[in-house]
């Protein structure tokens, strides 16, 4: 397995890191050869694009970025915490407090309005719902505004609105409660050229309002240059 | 653990599946109005059962085990295994422990039902249920040696109205060849519904039973012996004998030792029981039928679970998305798992409360029916302690194999990278 990595601009100068990779190893099962992954540094605020083709581990990296996994080698830091050094349960809680997720698509809870999605996270995360201002319904119905979901569609259920909305709502709650790190897992591979511009410039535009720095995985390196740093996961295939 | 979280997002997953899960919901629904149902109903018929006779303090009949005595007094099956001499009858009635005493003929029957020879102590100091005297819907006692009085499902049975005249048959039996026809009676009465066994005899005087008999010795009727109605009006009759009597003492307390001596009397070979006592060893009798009848009930509820289960584990590959989404946000993998088992619960809760409205719906629009029907007495009461500790081993079981979804949801979440959809 090969990588890049570039950076457009310098490295943070001072230790104020959103995101800290280093020596990342993991195996999905001791018969399977170790995945290895190059180091990922993103000082607060600043965007992260990772290209890689399918196959490429790209999910796997999600997935020990996020503490869903832990890495058999090398450390992940998140704002300062080491993921690997707390409990399960605690790294469900530090996902709950610290990090928004968006992904492919079917990313909302089918019995839950709108609204009702976007506020998860507070109801999942006392910090979420400390960050919040004024309240959870007001903030969300902003948020919501942002993205052009139309007033009418907050209170309807998710499953009749159009991908490109349902996208934006998913887009709305990982925003939620200002997390320090956002990851996005190909949230744009479903909507069309338009859309996704737009769902990019809505989101990193969010993003940089509220300090969040937004790991953005996509196999369309055109939309790289809207970020401050590449990274690139050769994968086999 | 977020409690109210998991309990809304349970409720609204729920709702958001109410299709599907109104089937399932309506099985279980039924399974635990069964279950309530028979256990209501074996708390009213027992209740019912035990209290066949009452304020009766000893019966006495020709020497034999209880249950026997028992049933052939009170409840009509079987037959007398002896007689006692009427003098016995008359040496009871001058007892001075003794208020009253209802002498009990039988032997004969009317289309099936049994012929009880009885006299007028019968209305006056028969006693059932809580304490409730026989009452007359129609008509009244017999007054003359050819009147019948007929129990309240006889004469619904029949249609048999006061006014009407019927012959009794000799013996016992639904169809019975030697029937009394030289001496009709005719109805005078009908009694109110009891509920009990009084409601499926025709009652007589002892004089009445003696009169049709004569010229019956040998066992048929021998022809320009009988008696006519007309030529009986003038007659007195003594029986010789009678089945048994039914004993109400001036104070129970004496109840034992009167017992003591009429199973010991020298002169004839007596059995005397307290009915309440052998009614009870008859129920233990029953009682492990109708337990027998709850267990299988039992298991109906289980089956209906187990169905619960399987939808709810078919349901479960269609909320890998949401799962996947709840632990992206954050949500710990017990929270997850927990929305399973509240889901369970949740749904025996409301097909507890379902089947409480439909067993209450059902009680009080066929309980009139069945009183006019069957003679059952059903009435709605509130459930008891053990009928409510019955229904709550329904949620209690919804939330044991609740665990079965929950668990295997909790192991695979555990092992689940982001994004990643379980069950597959």
């Amino acid at each position: 397995m090969t990588s890049t990595t570039e950076t457009r601009h310098n490295p943070a100068k001072d230790g104020e890191l959103a995101l800290e990779a280093r020596d990342l190893g993991f195996q999905w099962a001791s018969s399977q050869p170790m995945l290895r992954f190059p180091d990922v540094v993103i000082p607060r605020g600043e965007h992260l694009f990772l290209q890689g083709a399918s196959g490429s581990g790209k999910s796997t990296l999600l997935s020990l970025l996020s503490g869903m996994q832990v890495p058999h080698s090398g450390s992940v830091r998140i704002l300062g915490s080491e993921l690997q050094r707390l409990g399960s349960g605690a790294r469900d809680r530090f996902r709950a407090d610290h990090i928004g997720v968006i992904f492919q698509q079917f990313n909302l809870v089918p019995y839950l309005s709108a609204l009702a999605n976007v506020t998860l996270p507070c109801r999942l995360s006392r910090v979420r719902l400390e960050q919040t201002r004024p309240d959870p319904d007001s903030a969300a119905k902003e948020l919501l505004g942002l993205l052009a979901i139309p007033e009418d569609h907050w209170h309807r259920k998710v499953t009749r609105l159009s991908i490109g909305q349902q996208q934006r709502i998913a887009a709305a709650r990982a925003l939620m409660g200002s997390p320090g790190i956002i990851l996005a897992d190909e949230p744009t591979s479903a909507l069309d050229s338009d859309n996704r511009d737009r769902f990019l410039d809505l989101l990193l535009g969010l993003a940089d309002d509220r300090g969040a720095s937004v790991v953005f995985v996509s196999h369309d390196r055109s939309l790289s240059r809207h970020f401050h740093h590449l990274v690139h996961l050769g994968g086999e295939s | 653990m977020k409690t109210r979280l998991a309990f809304s997002l349970a409720l609204a997953s729920l709702w958001h599946r109410r299709r599907v899960l109104a089937l399932v919901c309506l099985t279980l629904t039924l399974s635990v109005s069964l279950l309530l149902g028979i256990q209501y109903l074996r708390a009213e018929i027992r209740q019912s059962f035990t209290s066949t006779i009452s304020g009766t303090d000893l019966i006495v009949g020709a020497r034999s085990g209880q249950l026997n005595l028992l049933l052939y007094t009170v409840f009509h099956i079987g037959d007398a295994t002896n007689n006692i001499r009427w003098s016995t009858f008359r040496k009871l009635q001058e007892d001075p422990r003794i208020d009253w005493l209802i002498p009990i003929s039988l032997g004969d029957s009317y289309r099936g039902y049994r012929v009880v020879a009885t006299d007028s102590n019968f209305p006056e100091h028969f006693r059932y249920g809580q304490e409730q005297p026989v009452s007359l819907a129609e008509g009244q006692w017999f007054s003359d040696v050819f009147h019948v009085v007929l129990g309240a499902g006889v004469a619904r049975e029949l249609g048999h109205k006061p006014g009407e005249e019927i012959i009794l048959s000799h013996g016992g039996g639904r169809t019975s060849f030697s029937n009394h026809e030289d001496t009709p009676f005719r109805i005078t009465g009908i009694l109110e519904a009891t509920g009990t066994p009084v409601d499926q005899a025709v009652y007589i005087s002892l004089a009445g039973m003696e009169a049709m008999h004569v010229g019956w010795e040998s066992g048929v009727a021998i022809p320009g012996r009988t008696l006519t109605p007309e030529k009986a009006r003038g007659m007195t009759f003594t029986p010789d004998a009678i089945t048994a009597a039914y004993v109400g003492l001036k104070s129970p307390v004496l109840t034992f030792q009167l017992q003591r001596a009429l199973n010991q009397s020298a002169e004839e070979p007596l059995s005397a029981i307290l009915p309440g006592v052998a009614l009870s060893e008859l129920w233990r009798l029953m009682g492990q039928f109708e337990k027998a009848l709850l267990g299988i009930t039992g298991f109906v509820v289980i089956t209906s679970l187990v169905g619960l289960v399987a939808v709810l584990l078919t349901l479960q590959t269609q909320r890998a998305h949401e799962i996947a989404v709840l632990r992206a946000t954050g949500a710990s993998t017990g929270l997850v798992a927990s929305l399973h088992v509240i889901e369970c619960v949740a749904l025996a809760l409301v097909s507890c409360l379902l089947a409480l409205a439909v067993g209450a719906g059902l009680l009080t629009g066929i309980a009139p029916w069945l009183l006019d029907n069957y003679g059952i007495n059903l009435t709605l009461r509130p459930l008891n302690p053990t009928e409510w500790a019955l229904l709550a081993t329904v949620p209690a079981a919804a939330a044991l194999v609740g665990l079965l979804p929950a668990s295997a949801t909790w192991r695979r979440t555990r092992t689940q990278g982001l994004g990643e959809i379980s069950g597959q």
